[in-house]
């Protein structure tokens, strides 16, 4: 691989991947391809399904690079943040998935804190009141929180503005702090 | 500036319960304010413990070869995005040897020779057979004994 595409930026990278470069696709794939699966992970829970988005996604890119066009203002992880989130919500409507697993059902109106889960039935409730947020603050979520990226980042990717992504984040805390504490008893 | 209870509680909402990593502008008065209630001390720990529950979340690592699967399901895919009827019939041209006016004349005869097996199969209606006759053969058929061997 030529070593010199290591240093070109994205933008760079996408004007050769347009030429046909092969070498800058697989050095964009190589720079970007795990952080792609993070969000996609976070969103759909399943490691096969978050693979198969990214390289969908990638794939897109490659045969029509012309689709990210700069000109608009969006800088490349931005653009491609939002083509990834839009597969996984594809995949989510299609899928219907997110079901709990049958031994964690709310048989009781309220099991209070002093309910014991074990571990994998603590990830798989915490994950379902994730899921059962409203997309956009699951999404605010995601990137602020388990992503860490900046308020006016996600807010870009989102398609809203700071106030109202900030807004989106103390939303999903709040639901999602009232539900840890009564079912999982944390926080 | 100074920051009370209700704006402290909204900072640590959007931003989290590390102080330290608060925007600049904030950072210092969110210190402050800290610093001097044991109040705000105590939504810090609830919003650490929080914290610490969101992080339990189930996570997998991706496949080591990921990028590579990626990058290689690219480049067959280009290839075969760029076959189209031209690149078919140079390779065809190629593989028989074949000018293009060679290959212009057989495709030309080949056209001109289908046309006239589709006129003539249809305006051949001598060649219908009612199904009385049809009939009749079968009766001859059944009826038929045969040479014995």
């Amino acid at each position: 691989m030529d070593t010199k595409l290591l240093n070109l930026d994205n933008e760079s990278l996408i004007c050769r991947i347009k030429e046909g470069n092969h070498d800058a696709f697989a050095t964009l794939v190589n720079r970007h391809s795990n952080r792609f699966y993070r969000i996609a992970y976070r969103l759909v829970s399943s490691k096969d399904d978050a693979e198969d988005i990214v390289q969908e996604a990638f794939l897109k890119l490659w045969d029509r690079p012309n689709l990210w066009n700069p000109g608009k203002g969006a800088k490349f992880t931005t653009w491609f943040y939002r083509v990834v989130i839009n597969l996984c919500f594809d995949h989510r409507k299609k899928k219907k998935l997110i079901n709990l697993p049958e031994d964690i059902e709310f048989s009781d109106e309220n099991p209070g804190p002093d309910v014991l889960y074990d571990v994998h039935q603590k990830q798989a409730l915490l994950d379902r009141f994730i899921h059962e947020l409203p997309e956009r603050q699951q999404l605010a979520l995601n990137l602020c929180f388990y992503e860490g990226l900046s308020n006016y980042e996600a807010a870009q990717i989102i398609g809203v503005k700071v106030k109202a992504l900030q807004s989106l984040v103390m939303r999903a805390k709040t639901t999602l702090k009232y539900n840890v504490k009564r079912f999982l008893g944390g926080g | 500036m100074t920051m009370n209870l209700e704006q402290f509680k909204e900072k640590l909402l959007m931003y989290g319960a590390d102080i330290r990593c608060w925007p600049k502008d904030i950072r210092s008065s969110g210190l402050k304010a800290l610093y001097s209630s044991p109040e705000l001390q105590k939504l810090v720990e609830d919003e650490e413990r929080f914290e610490r529950v969101l992080n339990t979340r189930r996570y997998e690592e991706p496949s080591r070869d990921l990028a590579g699967r990626i990058v290689a399901g690219a480049l067959p895919k280009k290839k075969k995005a760029q076959r189209n009827l031209g690149v078919f019939f140079s390779e065809v041209l190629s593989e028989f040897s074949l000018s293009r006016r060679t290959f212009a004349a057989v495709s030309v005869s080949l056209i001109f020779t289908l046309i006239v097996g589709f006129t003539i199969g249809y305006s051949n209606l001598s060649g219908y057979t009612s199904a009385e006759q049809y009939e009749t053969h079968l009766e001859d058929f059944l009826n038929y004994e045969g040479d014995v061997l």
